[in-house]
């Protein structure tokens, strides 16, 4: 077929057929609204949370598969596996999965890691609740004992899948960057393009954090700037701000060098010099007014002020009238236009100007900031202002390269992610064990916890103990499946019965090399023996106290989740189930 | 939303899709491209698609796959102007190859590590087979030129597979001689890319002391060629034209297209194509004569960034939709608006003396015509980078509104030139002019003529993807060796690499890897086999695409020269492929080569993006479809709603 893209003439026929004549109006009956009785029994539904869980499940991990997200008509396809993206694209006809997916997107906004996590673990739980057979008030309010149990025990400094982060060395730090960022397959980096990118972002991290400024500490900004078409390796952290500036070839570096520190003006509103922030309307004018002349007088007359205010750095959000940018240049001062919003607040905090939202006053003097010094700096086909702030730096700018769209796009997704965990770190300085490790040991210790609850706790928790077994056995089974998750290439999920760590074994590895593959546990902290007994996930294996891991420091976990992101997800996973869980009817208007 | 699940572990619909669409391009790979009509059978329209890149361009592709394929060649194209068949082939190719590979159970983490692993492989044996630009330029520069031009449709006619056996028995009085002749590695290649007669290069050439010396331009084009010798001579030219003006770059060592141009005359028998400096524009008869006019005068330009029009307003400029006019008086000055514009424009241009305006977007009929009988010539549609150029030269500043000119924006030392004039033929009344500040601004404008319209289209993506190469090439300053070798030495060290990791997995050498936390893979061979065989599809396939034999040939003889290669290694020094002669006679050194080369950069990109491509399909395993409403067809293939 020959690709038609523009076609009038089909458009205007369709339009013909469809359209409504707005003189004829009749009424419609409006229907009565659709209530839906225990919607976890609606097999519609139910069909829909199954798939909604292989889906994400086929996502979780370093190996994870990939999703491509596309309309149907041919536009842009992104293929990703982060949650971030994925549950955005995702809307369902039906409201029960729409309820469940906004309350992990809202998980994700705030703490951007674990959202596939808090995903599984919650359609997990659902799932499991339906299949105990028990009464669904009573499920809820042991899934809140048990939940209270987990981050009970996560709370404690023993915790035996809990690591203190030391800020004295990068090394955890790094390991923390790596676990996110090659947990996201579709960037398809080798080992040293993610430790490149790990170490960058902690670099970057670093950067953000301002040491010597006294009374109240205020994080800077990690901007990032992808570059397609770039090996990843060429990625680099800059410190200060880059910004675009194609046409930087007039500027006279030393002379402006040379009054330092420059004066900066800021502008929000746009000096396109149109009326377009007077909004929409019919405007009455007088033949003869030429509005656009009156407005490019004012906005000489600003940029007369200004000049004379010996700025020598103009930035505009928006577009700067072509007449203005002359005028501007060939008094000696920088124009930067078409800032756009993201930057606008890194831009006001670096410099410290105040944003000139308006063209009909005078700009105070206070609305000025300063740049300490600026350098043209050529990346691949694209130049770039860098700026400093006068005083310390707390902003820099990741050049984030790869080879394709596609990749970069993830990539980027990746790095913002991680960067937003590494922040986290400082409210919380602790990191939970990976690769499936935290979730197997928190299992082991709630169905060891279960066993021992005392009579009292029972009767405060109005059910027996066979009850109780039950909705932990589901709850574990719910923590163990997510664990076993990760694995995707048919493999098997173990648990070793000391220390309640997560192991593979490959479905492709023999029988008799076996005891060679095991090698380590999914956090990278034990190593694999001969005489280690171990079971199988989601089996009756017997239950057993998790004994902590006597911390050897020699050895470092490989892989590292963060805890502040992990502790509110788990928390998340289980409410939504139990408000899942508690819906009875779902009522919809249909008109 | 929809979610439609496209994989069965062992049938991966994606991988397939990839490995159909690559399969469309297979009779554009090669120096012989075959033409393809695309028809729309609803419209009746037709295309005519004479590359990979327009083919793609043409066809409607809503797949997701289809997408990504076509997003992926797009952002080679834009890039590299060349390479994307190569691209598209082998993505289908080591598509295919992972098909099978997980038909065979082998897990998708496996592959992945595996190609990445063959991926460096490639990549390394690129590296070590460059041959410096520099290198290459031994001969003098202008026998070469015409020896490639005349060897240039000389395609070889003798059976590929007979020839490449024959050469095989003399090989081994041929290296005793070589030995005694020289040491020393030398860089040679055979079997070229077009199956020319191929003699072997001059030995002196890479025995030279390694002193610092421009590449010979003419030379290192003939072997970019890839059988496109019109358009490559058209390049060559624009290159000599460039380095001409460049006082600092007498040698010719780089080739900036951002500064080339091109312009097509249809109507004109091809023979009038040809390559001018300045850049070339279309113009009417009545600019042509004020062009007529200004000619062989130094003229003063003005350069306009945007349309040379009263109703033009700069990007980004909101216009107000619903202006009314109040007043107590009737006027009838609705066109005096224009009018005092066009007014002001021309006193402007008369007071500051401007014989020359070059917009980069349109003007107004009424500007052109007034300006015309002022004896100011308007050339429209010129490009940013000309605008650039003309700006650098004449010290001209690009100004949005033609208001804006002042004596500071306007630069002088412009010459304007009628096309007619300077390709020496009077014979039509001629519509182009040349605008050029002769020796300065490194403009050249390449003038694609064809009496097929439809034609051009191919005859300007040619040139194009010569004058990348060519860039690419010089920028670079190394080239591999064309014509399959450097494919062929990769298959050889991928199969190499394929059985040394195979031996240490099964040696004792595991253990330590599994202590190290990287088991050993025990695929690795399987899969660097398979991505082997897909580089042989691709130079077979070129083969029969280049010289008329059968697949079957074709591969037979790639074969045969894999197994003689890996006979005699330990002969050969890391380079293969020297040395040897189609008729076996030993030819003298005084007859320079037509050699085949690729661009390095070109190659090594599109084989990662071929693999990057694979890679990203190869893990998908769902298509999210968004934005489908619960009454679609949901019966459509497996689709599930969600």
């Amino acid at each position: 077929m020959v690709k038609k893209r523009h076609n009038p003439g089909v458009e205007f026929q369709k339009q013909e057929q469809t359209g409504i004549s707005p003189v004829m109006s009749r009424l419609v009956q409006k229907s009565p609204s659709l209530c839906t009785d225990l919607p976890l029994d609606n097999s519609d539904i139910c069909t829909k949370l199954y798939l909604l869980r292989q889906l994400l499940k086929s996502c979780f991990g370093p190996t994870g598969r990939l999703k491509q997200v596309h309309n149907n008509i041919g536009g842009h396809v992104i293929t990703t596996s982060s949650s971030s993206v994925l549950l955005p694209a995702i809307s369902s006809s039906q409201s029960f999965i729409n309820l469940i997916k906004t309350s992990i997107l809202n998980h994700v906004s705030r703490f951007s890691d674990c959202g596939l996590f808090a995903a599984i673990l919650c359609l997990s739980l659902i799932e499991q609740a339906k299949q105990s057979g028990l009464s669904f008030s009573v499920a809820i309010k042991l899934n809140k004992h048990l939940l209270g149990l987990c981050t009970g025990y996560l709370q404690q400094e023993d915790c035996g899948c809990k690591v203190k982060l030391d800020f004295c060395s990068s090394h955890n730090l790094i390991t923390l960057a790596r676990s996110i960022i090659s947990s996201k397959p579709a960037c398809v980096l080798t080992e040293s393009e993610a430790l490149h990118i790990s170490k960058l972002a902690v670099h970057a991290f670093l950067l953000t954090v301002p040491c010597n400024r006294p009374g109240e500490v205020r994080l800077g900004k990690a901007v990032t700037v992808s570059v397609e078409g770039h090996p990843v390796l060429n990625s680099a952290v800059f410190p200060g701000l880059l910004v675009d500036a194609p046409d930087v070839s007039g500027i006279d570096e030393s002379e402006n060098m040379r009054s330092n520190p420059l004066r900066v003006v800021l502008f929000s509103a746009s000096l396109a010099g149109d009326l377009s922030e007077l909004g929409d309307g019919i405007f009455d004018v007088h033949p003869g007014v030429d509005t656009d002349l009156q407005i490019l007088d004012r906005l000489l007359e600003l940029v007369k002020q200004v000049v004379e205010d010996e700025v020598k750095l103009f930035v505009c959000q928006k577009v700067i009238h072509p007449v203005v940018q002359q005028h501007l240049k060939s008094r000696g001062v920088i124009v930067i236009e078409r800032l756009g919003n993201p930057l606008m607040e890194t831009l006001t905090q670096l410099t410290g100007a105040q944003p000139v939202a308006t063209l009909h006053t005078t700009i105070p003097a206070k609305a000025y900031g300063e740049v300490r010094d600026l350098s043209i700096i050529h990346f691949g086909s694209r130049t770039m202002l860098q700026l400093h702030p006068p005083g310390e730096s707390s902003i820099c700018t990741m050049i984030l390269c790869h080879r394709n769209e596609t990749m970069l796009g993830e990539l980027k997704v990746a790095f913002q992610k991680t960067e937003h965990v590494l922040r986290l770190t400082l409210r919380e300085p602790s990191a939970l064990l990976g690769g499936g490790c935290t979730e197997t040991h928190l299992a082991a210790y709630v169905r060891h916890k279960s066993i021992q609850e005392v009579p009292e706790t029972l009767s405060a928790l109005g059910c027996s103990q066979a009850e109780l077994l039950l909705g932990a056995g589901g709850f574990c089974r719910s923590l163990e499946s997510v664990a076993a998750a990760l694995e995707h290439d048919g493999g098997n999920s173990l648990m070793d019965l000391t220390h309640a760590h997560h192991w593979t074994h490959p479905a492709d590895v023999m029988r008799e090399h076996l005891d060679e593959s095991l090698g380590f546990c999914g956090c990278g902290l034990m190593e694999g023996s001969p005489e280690q007994r171990r079971a199988y996930l989601n089996t009756n294996y017997p239950q057993f106290s998790p004994a902590p891991l006597s911390r050897d420091t020699a050895v470092q976990p490989r892989v590292l989740d963060s805890f502040a992101a992990k502790f509110n997800a788990l928390q998340v996973a289980v409410e939504t189930a139990n408000l899942a869980l508690d819906v009875r009817y779902l009522v919809q208007d249909i008109n | 939303m929809l979610a439609c699940t496209i994989v069965n572990h062992r049938q991966h619909v994606g991988l397939q899709k990839l490995s159909a669409l690559a399969g469309i391009t297979h009779s554009s790979l090669g120096p012989n491209k075959m033409y393809k009509f695309i028809r729309d059978e609803t419209s009746g329209e037709s295309a005519l698609a004479c590359s990979c890149f327009r083919l793609l361009e043409n066809l409607e592709l809503t797949c997701g796959v289809g997408q990504l394929v076509y997003e992926t060649v797009r952002a080679h194209q834009k890039v590299y102007g060349a390479g994307s068949g190569c691209l598209l082939f082998l993505a289908g190719a080591w598509s295919r190859a992972a098909t099978e590979c997980l038909q065979k159970g082998v897990p998708v983490a496996r592959i992945i590590s595996a190609m990445s692993e063959g991926m460096d492989v490639c990549l390394d044996v690129c590296r070590k087979c460059s041959v410096s630009t520099e290198s290459l330029g031994a001969a003098p520069a202008e026998s070469c030129a015409a020896t490639s031009q005349g060897l240039g449709l000389n395609l070889l006619k003798k059976n590929t597979a007979e020839a490449s056996q024959a050469s095989c028995h003399l090989r081994g009085t041929r290296q005793a001689a070589d030995k005694t002749l020289n040491a020393s590695g030398r860089r040679k290649i055979k079997l070229s890319r077009h199956f020319y007669e191929t003699e072997a290069e001059d030995a002196s050439t890479a025995t030279q002391p390694p002193r610092r010396k421009a590449p010979d331009v003419a030379l290192v084009a003939a072997g970019l060629s890839h059988g496109y010798v019109g358009a490559m001579n058209l390049v060559i030219e624009a290159s000599r034209l460039q380095s001409k003006n460049n006082p600092q770059d007498v040698s010719g060592s780089t080739f900036d297209v951002s500064k080339v141009a091109t312009c097509v005359l249809p109507g004109l028998p091809e023979e009038n194509s040809c390559v001018l400096q300045g850049c070339v524009v279309h113009v009417s008869d009545e600019q042509a004569s004020v062009a007529h006019h200004l000619k062989e005068q130094h003229l003063k330009v003005a350069l306009i960034n945007g349309d040379l029009s009263d109703t033009y307003r700069h990007l980004g400029f909101k216009r107000l939709q619903a202006v009314q006019c109040v007043s107590d008086r009737v006027h009838f000055l609705s066109s005096s608006k224009a009018e005092e514009w066009t007014e002001k424009v021309l006193t402007l241009l008369l007071n500051l003396e401007v014989n020359l305006v070059v917009v980069s977007g349109i003007a107004s009929e009424k500007v052109i015509q007034r300006c015309c009988r002022l004896h100011i010539l308007v050339v429209e549609k010129a490009n940013v980078s000309v605008l650039k150029a003309l700006a650098d030269a004449t010290g001209a500043v690009p100004v949005t509104y033609a208001t804006q000119l002042s004596n500071r924006c306007v630069g002088a030392g412009v010459k304007v030139a009628i096309w007619g004039d300077l390709a020496g033929r009077q014979t039509k009344p001629s519509t182009a002019v040349s605008v050029s500040t002769g020796e300065r601004d490194g403009l050249v404008t390449a003038v694609l003529a064809s009496c097929v319209p439809s034609k051009l289209q191919a005859l300007e993506d040619q040139f194009w993807a010569c004058a990348y190469r060519l860039h690419h090439a010089l920028t670079d300053a190394v080239l591999l060796p064309g014509a399959g070798v450097t494919e062929m030495l990769c298959v050889h060290h991928l199969r190499e690499r394929a059985e040394r990791r195979h031996d240490a997995g099964r040696s004792g050498g595991g253990v330590q890897q599994t202590k190290a936390g990287r088991a050993a893979n025990p695929y690795r061979g399987l899969v660097m086999n398979l991505m082997a065989e897909g580089l042989v599809d691709y130079i077979s396939t070129v083969m029969v695409n280049a010289g008329g034999v059968s697949k079957v040939r074709a591969r037979t003889a790639v074969s045969q020269r894999l197994k003689n290669h890996a006979e005699n290694q330990a002969k050969f020094s890391q380079l293969s492929f020297a040395g040897e002669q189609e008729d076996g006679s030993l030819r003298c050194s005084d007859a320079p080569a037509a050699q085949v080369y690729d661009g390095m950069s070109v190659k090594q990109e599109a084989w990662r993006r071929a693999l990057d491509l694979v890679l990203l399909v190869l893990q998908t395993d769902a298509e999210i479809i968004t934005g489908v409403g619960p009454n679609h067809d949901a019966a459509e293939g497996d689709m599930m709603l969600l």
